[in-house]
């Protein structure tokens, strides 16, 4: 205790009071700085080159970049890629939102149901996506042969045939594996609603549609903003659904972004995959940009 | 006697520490998952028969890709599977062309395959064959009064014959949900073509210069139109199966084990998984080459090396690397090596039973009546089998028709440059 002055005396002294705590942060701060703002700054720096991965690397400008834009194929990977992420986007919420109004009611079982619904988040999205190609397999799928063994047609045909059909059942087999996530999150905004609110207005006379689109949903509005904004981040980076159930095929056709860096990669072309990877970067920081204006506004 | 205790056990312990230090580590990298069984016994016996040496096997599925991710970071394995032109010409290989304790056991032409173009050095040593053409049902084939094809219109009558007398058979199948399937088609037929009218030195050459007015790829009765043009009529015609762009190699060895399936393209390393899928069916396979589809061309089979060793040429353990290939090489290790690969050696000393003896004698007769070709190391980096595929699949899916499909696959191939 000899060696340390009083506070009082170091401000008296005009010493600078050093609070130690803020060094504690000094490890995490390295791991960030480390595996993210270390490769970051790489990254941007081999964009701008035409490295092939293990050569020697060239400046090249802004080449890569200007070549993305025109190249067809990757202007269909990012139809392909923003289709599947508004969708997704818009049938997680609405399928969660419904969810977790079913589960919010008490019945018999409600919680066992809440972890089956829950369930398929935590496994691979890889292993889901054979799965799922296992039962819709066109012509030998086992969904196939159920319904033909029912005797229904097998209404989802050959979904390979065309876009329209594939980008639906690889939006409907991502909608089925991450609805559960957005169910817990909608539960949660569901249980900071007071049931005084929902009392008082049924005694004001609304109805139950009323009382959901004046009463539940602008309540949900944090939870509802999370959700999209995360829903939507997800979806633009989708690599394992697509790479199981289509492989971004037939040719290129259901290809996403992030397939498209992982091809352009391994196929020595590593310069110009970064600068694609910094292009995915600029499109997912645009709805995480949004977000926090959002959440900036209600504060 | 506590000093002369404790003087012997820290000398022991030295000694240990000198041994474990001086210990050579040889890394091997595969991506052939049908030897590593195979290859974990023979290095376990290496590594027993020589002390000092510790040889250590990685798998990995997708060893072409990762194999440029080890190069990249410097962790470069002593030995490996996986050669690629692009690495050759970046010296990652250690020359091993003098190396004629080896070379000389080689089937000649096999050291011609395993030679680079550019250098005209050997940095890969192969230690086997491998063929690809037709799997046919023997059964279906006697059952209809069929023959194999060798030319096109021949090929096409008879997979009419079977539609017509057996609608349940697919004629042939196809699993187009794998590029690489469909990449390969590519390779054989229209490939395959330029490779036996220009001849496969020639071929080479102009594939590794982009020789334009030698390939010609874009012409409109060139190889590729021609060959699209009957894959396209084939497909309309009901010839292949209707689900060729969803289905998988799982669905055509279920559909050809069962007899759902009369014939399918593929390679050698395809008859393991026929004879596990149906043991019975080893005397029904039969063999065939690519029927000639161009006029005045002739049947083509490939016949190209396989399971090919290269030493890095960074390597700080060359001598033991090369003392473990010397010992992967020896006549008794090769022919437990053949038979588990299921394709014939190429060392003249090995006499394996790769395949059950009459489909092992029809591929044989099938190589000596087919032009043989082999495999396209020459094509550009940025243009892969996959990326061929896919663009069969896209033709297949009807977003081309033939001549803009040649025309595609040309400028392709020149972006690929």
């Amino acid at each position: 205790m000899q060696g340390r002055k009083p506070l009082s005396i170091q401000r008296q002294r005009g010493m600078r009071e050093i609070d130690w705590t803020q060094y504690m942060a000094l490890p995490a701060l390295l791991l960030f700085a480390t595996f993210f703002v270390y490769p970051l700054i790489r990254g941007i720096g081999m964009s701008l080159t035409d490295w092939d991965g293990m050569g020697e690397a060239t400046f090249v400008g802004f080449a890569n970049f200007t070549r993305f834009f025109q190249d067809a194929r990757a202007m269909g990977d990012i139809r392909t890629t923003l289709i599947f992420a508004a969708g997704s986007a818009i049938l997680l919420n609405l399928v969660g939102l419904l969810y977790a109004l079913l589960m919010e009611k008490p019945f018999h079982g409600r919680s066992l149901t809440r972890v089956i619904i829950y369930l398929p988040a935590i496994i691979s999205p890889l292993i889901m996506g054979y799965i799922w190609y296992f039962l819709l397999q066109p012509g030998r799928g086992y969904l196939y042969h159920a319904l033909e063994q029912l005797g229904a047609p097998f209404t989802l045909g050959n979904w390979m045939k065309d876009y329209p059909t594939t980008m639906l059942v690889l939006i409907l087999v991502n909608v089925w594996q991450y609805a559960g996530m957005t169910m817990i999150i909608y539960l949660a905004g569901l249980q900071n609603i007071s049931a005084d609110l929902r009392e008082a207005a049924m005694i004001d006379g609304a109805g139950t549609w009323q009382r959901f689109t004046g009463v539940t949903i602008p309540l949900l509005m944090p939870a509802i903003r999370i959700n999209v904004v995360t829903n939507i981040i997800g979806s633009l980076s989708v690599f394992d659904v697509i790479m199981s159930l289509t492989e971004g095929g037939p040719g290129y056709a259901t290809e996403s972004l992030s397939i498209y860096i992982m091809r352009m990669c391994y196929g020595s072309r590593t310069g110009y995959s970064t600068a694609v990877a910094m292009i995915l970067f600029a499109i997912i920081l645009l709805p995480v940009l949004i977000s926090m204006r959002l959440t900036r506004e209600k504060a | 006697m506590k000093k002369v205790l404790a003087t012997v056990l820290a000398l022991a312990l030295c000694v240990s520490a000198y041994s474990a230090f001086a210990e050579t580590k040889v890394s091997f990298f595969t991506g052939k998952i049908e030897t590593v069984d195979l290859l974990n016994e023979i290095i376990d016996s290496f590594n027993a028969a020589n002390p000092g040496i510790v040889v250590e096997q990685e798998y990995q599925k997708d060893a072409s890709s990762i194999i440029k991710v080890k190069f990249a970071s410097g962790e470069v394995p002593d030995v490996m599977t996986t050669y690629e032109q692009e690495f050759v010409d970046q010296g990652k290989y250690l020359d091993l062309s003098a190396e004629n304790e080896w070379w000389d056991r080689l089937v000649p032409s096999m050291r011609d395959s395993c030679t680079d173009l550019k250098t005209g050095k050997q940095f890969r040593v192969c230690t086997n064959m491998t063929m690809a053409g037709f799997f046919y049902n023997k059964k279906i084939y006697a059952d209809l009064g069929l023959t194999p094809a060798t030319t096109w219109d021949a090929f096409v009558a008879n997979l009419k014959v079977i539609k017509e007398k057996m609608p349940d058979v697919t004629p042939w199948f196809i699993f187009g949900k794998e590029a690489w399937h469909l990449g390969h088609l590519i390779e054989f037929i229209p490939h395959g073509y330029l490779k036996q009218t220009l001849g496969t030195l020639e071929c080479k050459k102009a594939m590794l210069e982009n020789d334009s007015a030698k390939l010609n790829f874009g012409a409109a009765d060139g190889a590729m139109a021609v060959f699209a043009q009957n894959l396209l009529d084939l497909h309309k015609e009901g010839l292949i199966n209707e689900d060729v762009l969803t289905a998988t190699s799982d669905n055509c060895v279920e559909a050809f084990t069962t007899g759902k399936a009369a014939m399918f393209s593929n390679g050698m390393w395809a008859l393991s998984g026929l004879l596990a899928a149906n043991p019975d069916m080893a005397d029904q396979i039969g063999f065939a080459p690519y029927p000639a589809y161009m006029p005045d061309s002739k049947p083509v089979v490939l016949c190209a090396e396989d399971s090919g060793y290269s030493i890095s040429a960074t390597t700080a353990n060359m001598d033991a690397a090369k003392a473990f290939l010397s010992y992967l090489f020896t006549a008794d290790n090769q022919k437990k090596y053949s038979e588990a690969l299921g394709s014939p050696s190429a060392f003249t000393d090995v006499d394996a039973n790769w395949a059950p003896a009459a489909f092992a004698a029809e591929v044989k007769s099938v190589l000596n009546s087919a032009v043989n070709i082999g495999f396209t190391n020459e094509k550009p980096a940025g243009f892969t089998g996959d990326d061929a595929g896919r663009m069969v699949q896209d033709l297949l899916a009807g977003t081309y028709d033939a001549q803009s499909f040649a025309q595609a696959y040309e400028k392709a191939w020149n972006e690929g440059f």
